[in-house]
């Protein structure tokens, strides 16, 4: 271990008791790789798969890929949206069900669809402060196996049944069963506080800022025609491992046409008349599938040999008020984007690859929308005029969720990996490394957002 | 090879009529007191261009606690080439009845992993006919390779006793078999195993023999319950060692006391280590966790 400064030149006992404590030298976190299956739709390839077996297939996909046979990772952190209540150690049974060494410590977590991102900043900070050297960061999710519950009824009746210590008191709870209560209870994208699905709430934001079906349709084909042209030259050749028969997401339409995605009929909003502009070509289906990223620190790679694709340099969470409609649902990061560069004296200009999520086309332009708002960048981000414009070029450049698909945890994982590997190959861009930003929305009215930059 | 020409099926054949067919044949002989002389067929049935289903692989992997990859494991590549080899047991030049049979045993050499997405050609063929203390032992040999290629990939050995059932010509062993103490060690893991046990690994497996199903259908041939799958336990003891066997391993099987449904069985598995502290092999052992009483017992090892 080296010692930092002038404490390094005399013996330890020496050191003066009462010496300042110097500021503790973060080192950085590393993008090593990643690893994920082809999202599949819902009722697809994976219909029979669970959280679990998916999750497990993308991780022994990077195991093989980067030789992690028994390995002991520093910690293996991921998360499920959907989530049965008998995976509550869902990423340790994962990890026991590998090749990495069982001593491998895990733990789940969930922020919606921010859970990978979440992950990877989790870990990657871990790294950073030199508590663990390598981490591996994941998501998953299945709208096909999703779980569902018994009514609340029956659950309150099979409860106090187990409770129950004589027959008489047996029969007296049985009887408070109604037929109402054996419906079982299924999981919905609706939010708790509003009622309002999340395609609802979208479709709101999306006429509040005045976005057009035009522009919409055309953010969904470009999704299709980049992450098809990213599979035909070979992008996502050390990034995805086929599962289940499938080699590539599901979801893509790589015949896709404005023409075509211009007959869809609206499937959101449908109450807002010609403001209706959200078919289920411009918002995401639901899907299957999981990813992983393998994250270190720079020793931890070079002394395995492994690629250092990118450094992740920074992340923030941020919330809305979304239940009386102060900010759309999924306008969290519009907040959380400016705070980020802020901190790191970076503009959008500043900025080589943007990644923004599309859980719906309307959400990426409602963001960019805000973000060029001279009364938003005043009245709501606090700044002197508008936050300001990107380069629509920069934007989802191999394609985002439109195209790919969106099973929620899984997404962040999707994205860093993607993103790492284009930073690495395009390198030093005059004179400093490539950055690239990361904005992910989630239920809740929150979203967390990263930059990460080019090795 | 040597021998005749292999019997080429055209399609896998279906275990319900071979299980009707066996019993047919059976009790036919038993009636007309004919039997079909005592040696083995020496032809083996093939079939080529087999591919696994991936729902039942998944249903498989999810009841045997197997990690549910793309591979196939060992276990069901066994399932999958059971039809097959019941194929060969059925022909009326085997000379030995079916029903009754019992399982002694298991040996599997798992050389290289085969995915679901690969066609396969599947043999199998019977061999080594000996005498036993209790009747008739013979192994039924069962191969694996990818399609249309000559490298052996999975070859999987199942003892079989033919109990009572004592051929001329073919000596008893003269020493008989001292089964060996056996005291329980600690568990590693506890398994409760449902009266649905042999349902459920029937409906993965698609081997319905009616001794596994209910305690009617075991009943009525002749055992006091319904009992477990032996493949069902060994897969689960194989899927238990985990990830650590790799590619490539050998996988041993010895049945001893059968599992009545319900059951608790306790299950000891440990890990022998070579010198610079790799994995060499787990070996496992089963037993009845109330009377202790020894199941089964196996190992599997690196390649």
């Amino acid at each position: 271990m080296s010692v930092n400064g002038e404490s390094a030149s005399g013996p330890q006992e020496s050191a003066p008791a009462a010496a300042p404590a110097a500021a503790p030298q973060l080192r950085n976190a590393v993008v090593v790789g990643g690893n994920r299956i082809p999202f599949a739709r819902t009722g697809g390839a994976y219909t029979r798969s669970s959280n679990q077996d998916m999750l497990g297939a993308a991780l022994e996909g990077l195991i093989a890929r980067f030789g992690l046979q028994d390995e002991r990772i520093g910690e293996v952190a991921a998360g499920a949206v959907l989530k049965h209540s008998r995976d509550f150690n869902l990423t340790r049974e994962v990890v026991l069900g590998s090749a990495l060494a069982a001593e491998t410590p895990a733990y789940d977590l969930q922020q919606a669809c921010a859970t990978g991102l979440e992950a990877v900043l989790g870990l990657a900070n871990k790294i950073k402060l030199g508590q663990i050297d390598s981490a591996i960061a994941g998501g998953v999710d299945s709208a096909s196996d999703a779980p569902i519950a018994v009514s609340e009824g029956l659950r309150g009746v099979l409860l106090d049944l187990n409770r129950a210590r004589t027959i008489p008191q047996r029969l007296r709870i049985l009887s408070r069963l109604r037929p109402r209560d054996l419906a079982p209870d299924a999981p919905n994208t609706g939010e708790p506080r509003t009622g309002l699905s999340m395609g609802e709430h979208q479709a709101l934001t999306t006429a509040q800022w005045k976005i057009t079906r035009e522009a919409q349709d055309e953010l969904a084909f470009n999704s299709h025609r980049n992450l098809a042209a990213a599979y035909d030259a070979g992008f996502f050749d050390d990034l995805i491992t086929p599962y289940r028969g499938l080699g590539k997401d599901a979801n893509l339409r790589a015949d896709t046409s404005i023409e075509k995605l211009a007959t869809l009929k609206p499937v959101f909003g449908r109450n807002l008349g010609a403001q209706a502009t959200m078919t289920a070509g411009n918002s995401t289906p639901l899907t299957d599938g999981a990813s992983t990223v393998l994250l270190a620190s720079e020793e931890w790679a070079d002394a395995h040999g492994l690629p250092k694709l990118a450094t992740v340099l920074d992340g923030e969470a941020a919330a809305v008020d979304f239940v009386h409609g102060k900010d759309g649902l999924l306008m969290a990061p519009a907040f959380a984007v400016p705070r980020l560069l802020a901190r790191n004296g970076l503009t959008l200009a500043d900025i080589d690859f943007f990644e923004i999520h599309e859980a719906f086309a309307g959400t990426v332009l409602s963001t960019l929308a805000a973000w060029e708002d001279e009364e938003f960048g005043r009245n709501r981000l606090g700044l002197a005029g508008a936050f300001g414009s990107i380069d629509r070029s920069r934007l989802n450049v191999n394609g985002s969720s439109l195209a790919a698909g969106h099973p929620f945890a899984a997404t962040g994982g999707r994205i860093v990996a993607s993103l790492a590997k284009m930073l690495h190959a395009k390198g030093p861009v005059g004179g400093r490394p490539a950055r690239g930003l990361i904005s992910v929305c989630a239920a809740g009215g929150q979203g967390v957002v990263a930059v990460l930059e080019a090795r | 090879m040597t021998g005749p020409q292999p019997v080429i099926l055209g399609e896998m054949p279906s275990l319900a009529k071979l299980y009707v067919n066996a019993a047919a044949t059976a009790a036919r002989r038993r009636v007309l007191g004919t039997h079909a002389g005592t040696a083995l067929p020496e032809c083996s049935h093939e079939v080529r261009g087999v591919k696994a289903e991936v729902t039942t692989l998944t249903a498989y992997q999810h009841l045997i606690g197997e990690t549910a990859s793309d591979v196939l494991p060992a276990g069901f590549l066994h399932a999958l080439a059971f039809p097959l080899a019941m194929s060969v047991m059925n022909r009326d030049d085997f000379p030995l009845p079916l029903p009754g049979m019992i399982h002694l045993g298991n040996s599997v050499l798992q050389y290289a992993p085969l995915r679901f997405t690969e066609a396969l050609d599947l043999r199998a063929r019977v061999e080594k006919l000996r005498g036993h203390r209790a009747g008739t032992v013979f192994d039924v040999v069962a191969e694996v390779r990818a399609a249309g290629q000559d490298t052996l990939r999975w070859r999987g050995v199942s003892t079989y006793l033919s109990k009572g059932v004592f051929l001329p010509g073919i000596d008893k062993p003269t020493v008989p078999t001292v089964p060996s103490a056996f005291s329980a060690p600690d568990p590693t893991a506890l398994w409760q195993l449902g009266v649905d046990t042999g349902r459920a690994y029937a409906a993965v497996s698609g081997d319905f023999n009616p001794i596994h199903l209910s305690v009617l259908t075991a009943k009525a041939l002749g055992l006091r319950r319904s009992v477990a799958h032996g493949m069902y336990l060994a897969s689960r003891a194989l899927a238990d060692v985990g990830a650590v066997k790799g590619d490539s391993f050998s996988w041993d099987v010895a049945f001893e006391a059968p599992v009545f449904l319900p059951a608790h069985v306790a299950l000891d598995i440990s890990t022998v280590q070579d010198n610079d502290g790799g994995w060499r092999r787990s070996d496992y052992v089963a037993w009845n966790a109330r009377s202790g009483r020894k199941h089964f017992s196996g190992s599997v090892a690196a390649l």
